[in-house]
């Protein structure tokens, strides 16, 4: 149909001006012929009376010669380019970007929710649930953990304390333990509750003179949530209260769930008798995902707002989204709404270099005399003892941490960091890094001592 | 062909309607301006095929009879001639004689039959809405900013007009920054078209001061605008505009009033500092009572500015200070409401007391 038009334009090009043909017939096309109702697409409105009125004779003949049959000649105006049908279809399936936008944002913000929306009594929120929490093997453990607290809670797992960088999902998981819980027992008394309201509720208590209710509150429950036990403050009678509440129910054999940033000896301000209680039943953490575990996340999320994403895009966020699960969310949807704002697809805004999304934790760059201060300064050392031949074994460990932490944070040469930390040649560096690299698979407390060091250095 | 005018209108007109006709149109007819008289109605027609300006020229004089003459001539040969005298232009054949006074020419103009026709109207299938000139001029003003001049996405290039909740609102956007005037409250008849943004700029140079309303009709694919004497039709952009009411958000959590002038100077201050990091800037509210605009640029040194005011929650958001600038001078109130949520979301600007016009700007990647 194509070839048709183009012979008959070009007969048409002989009959007429060319300044006529270039004004009138330039951006035409044919639409059909069907039937010999010859219809033509033209550029807008303007044009549709001169060629009826002026050319109508002349398209018809062209036509005819080329063996079209044409009883009527009807000329349209189409839409003037092709639609870009995508990034908008992600829009109108689902129900709207901004929809979406707020309910990514409250999942962002669960810390508020307990306060701006108690759904109930429980202090849970029902959007939390286990079929949306995507299991990978930086998570697997405390999934497991938490399916078997779900199906039989108070007995293996009980304190079930979870700890994991922000961002991790440790409040979803928790929350979704409790709205199971709630699912298969609607009798179930479960209460949820970042520590921070648990001390403004229990300061309330005291001061209206019914400090013994909120006692008895809790010690009614079947299962009791704490987030964010980092926030716990040192003060004697609060977390006295809480240390009673927490034996009352374990006690009883009631679930107590704990989810903090960090391991409760970690925390300067917990009693020594509670942190180690509250890790009777072990510790369970939430790693940063993989890369695949990343994509497997955004393709859940892509799915659940029903938006149509290119794989390639998701695989560029995943790849540069190094910070936590709600920061890679948080990029996502960026990218959707841009994708809807601007009609290009994710991908397409990604390869013109509209969307910036690099999100590491490595904020600054950091120096090797840095990291060898920082090594010396946690182990307690000066930088001279680090830097001496010494071969006692606190200074030998440092020493072996500063190469391991030069060589994997700075990706110095074995040679550079002989020279860096003052030991012989590259053998004792490259001794020394596969010392820890092999410790740190079975020595818990040293990688707890490198993850520290790093968020000193990158904090 | 012949009719007669004071100077003054004939170069009123001829002003306005030539300015389309000055062009690179490939036809060079489209150069020329259509003169026709018919039953003592005296039209005169320019078109650049996107749109066609028509004045109806009161006339004390005249003959039937059409011409096309080149609109650029004959523009700048009627704005020399004397103010005040009469004016009488006849044709005979393709001359067209040009006279006032001691005055006289003769140009060389083309017969009309090439002169393409004007699609009119259809006024029975046509939905009407009428509002005062200044309303309009002010209204389309404060969206058309908004609007983009890429041609790879034509339905941006448009002013949408569009009705909902029995309001006839328009709305811009270039997908950095959206702007929505609600224009006529009450409306019965619905429409969704987008109106190229020249089409509505060469309106709003067509509107003389003794003006007062504005008819504005639409049908399928063309818009009419009409004013006084003049009459302008424009094709419409045959696309879908984006549904941007959902792209307003609607619960922001952080909410100020500021005094609009005083973050004009703010935003003016912060910048002269923003230039070298493409105009980036940082507005904060800062609980309880400060709005912080910040600027750094690394080589001249950094910019803070605070306005006080009541703030209920904390944030801060990055924004492009000269669309910023663009809102706050398209906003009219003293005070001004400022509203944000986080920094994926847009912010929110409005009028403190009016709700009819809402900007919004999509934040900068922090």
């Amino acid at each position: 149909m194509y070839d048709v038009w183009k012979n008959a334009l070009a007969e048409i090009e002989q009959q007429i001006s060319s300044a006529n043909y270039s004004t009138w017939f330039q951006d035409t096309s044919l639409i059909s012929t069907k039937d010999g109702n010859v219809r033509v697409n033209v550029k807008n409105t303007f044009y549709i009376k001169q060629l009826q009125n002026r050319y109508y004779d002349i398209i018809k003949k062209a036509l005819e010669n080329n063996n079209i049959q044409v009883n009527s000649l009807t000329f349209e105006v189409q839409a003037t380019t092709k639609h870009r049908v995508r990034p908008r279809e992600i829009i109108r399936n689902s129900t709207s970007i901004s929809n979406h936008l707020d309910d990514i944002r409250s999942n962002l913000k669960p810390r508020n929710i307990s306060n701006s929306q108690p759904t109930s009594d429980t202090g849970l929120n029902p959007k939390y649930t286990l079929d949306t929490f995507i299991v990978g093997s930086n998570n697997d453990l405390a999934f497991s953990a938490a399916k078997s607290i779900i199906d039989s809670p108070g007995t293996r797992y009980n304190p079930f304390f979870l700890y994991g960088g922000p961002g991790l999902g440790k409040t979803h998981l928790v929350q979704a333990i409790g709205n199971e819980l709630i699912k298969r027992n609607p009798n179930y008394r479960i209460f949820y509750t970042p520590i921070s309201h648990f001390y403004s509720d229990f300061i309330d208590s005291i001061q209206n003179g019914k400090g013994k209710e909120f006692n008895r509150k809790f010690q009614k429950l079947d299962c009791l949530i704490i987030d964010d036990f980092q926030l716990i403050v040192n003060k004697e009678k609060s977390q006295e209260e809480f240390f009673n509440i927490f034996n009352d129910l374990y006690q009883l054999n009631k679930q107590i769930i704990v989810t903090s940033d960090r391991l409760p000896n970690q925390i300067k301000t917990v009693d020594e008798r509670l942190a180690s209680r509250l890790t009777w039943a072990g510790a369970f953490d939430l790693q940063l995902p993989k890369f695949e575990d990343k994509c497997a996340i955004l393709r859940a999320k892509a799915e659940q707002i029903g938006a149509d994403i290119e794989p390639e895009a998701i695989e560029y966020i995943a790849e540069n989204v190094n910070t936590n699960i709600r920061d890679l969310e948080g990029e996502f949807s960026t990218i959707l709404l841009m994708s809807e704002v601007r009609g290009l697809t994710p991908l397409e805004l990604i390869q013109n270099g509209s969307v910036n999304v690099n999100r590491t934790s490595k904020l600054r760059p950091i120096s090797p005399k840095q990291i060898i201060d920082k090594v010396a300064k946690y182990y307690n050392l000066s930088t001279t003892e680090l830097k001496s031949k010494s071969r006692v074994a606190n200074i030998m460990l440092a020493r072996q941490v500063a190469m391991y932490l030069l060589s994997k944070e700075l990706n110095l040469s074995t040679n550079k960091v002989a020279l860096e930390v003052n030991v012989k040649d590259h053998t004792t560096v490259m001794h020394g890094i596969k010392k820890i690299d092999n410790n740190l698979k079975l020595n818990f407390n040293l990688r707890d001592q490198i993850e520290d060091i790093k968020e000193h250095l990158y904090g | 062909m012949k009719i007669k005018v004071t100077q003054e209108k004939l170069s009123k007109a001829l002003n306005t309607i030539s300015r389309i006709a000055i062009g690179k149109a490939t036809l060079p007819i489209l150069n020329n301006v259509l003169i026709r008289v018919s039953d003592k109605k005296v039209s005169l027609i320019t078109t650049n095929l996107d749109m066609a300006v028509l004045d109806y020229l009161p006339v004390s004089e005249s003959e039937d009879g059409v011409i096309t003459v080149p609109a650029k001539l004959l523009a700048e040969f009627v704005s020399n001639l004397p103010k005040g005298d009469n004016v009488e232009i006849s044709s005979k054949d393709t001359k067209v004689t040009i006279k006032s006074g001691k005055y006289s020419s003769v140009i060389n103009g083309t017969i009309a039959d090439d002169f393409p026709e004007i699609p009119e109207i259809n006024e029975e299938k046509s939905v009407v809405y009428k509002i005062g000139v200044d309303e309009f001029k002010n209204s389309v003003n404060q969206v058309i900013i908004a609007s983009s001049n890429d041609l790879t996405r034509p339905a941006l290039t448009g002013v949408f007009f569009n009705t909902y909740d029995h309001t006839l609102a328009i709305a811009a956007t270039d997908g950095y920054r959206l702007a929505e005037k609600k224009i006529i409250d009450k409306v019965e008849s619905e429409v969704k078209a987008i109106v190229p943004s020249s089409s509505l700029q060469e309106v709003l140079r067509s509107i003389s001061d003794d003006v007062d309303e504005i008819e504005i009709s639409f049908n399928d694919d063309l818009v009419r605008f009409r004013f006084g004497d003049i009459e302008i039709v424009s094709k419409l952009i045959d696309e879908s505009f984006p549904e941007y009411q959902k792209l307003i958000p609607k619960n922001n959590n952080i909410s100020v009033t500021l005094n609009r002038e005083e973050l004009i100077r703010v935003t003016k201050l912060a910048a002269l500092f923003a230039r070298s990091v493409g105009g980036s800037i940082v507005c904060e509210a800062i609980t309880p009572d400060i709005f912080s605009v910040k600027s750094i640029a690394n080589e001249f040194g950094e910019n803070d500015s605070r306005i006080e005011t009541t703030v209920e929650q904390s944030g801060k958001i990055n924004l492009n200070s000269r669309f910023l600038l663009d809102a706050l001078n398209a906003l009219e109130e003293p005070e001004i409401k400022f509203e944000f949520s986080d920094r994926v979301a847009p912010v929110v600007l409005t009028n403190q007391k009016s709700d009819k016009y809402t900007h919004i700007v999509m934040p900068l990647n922090s």
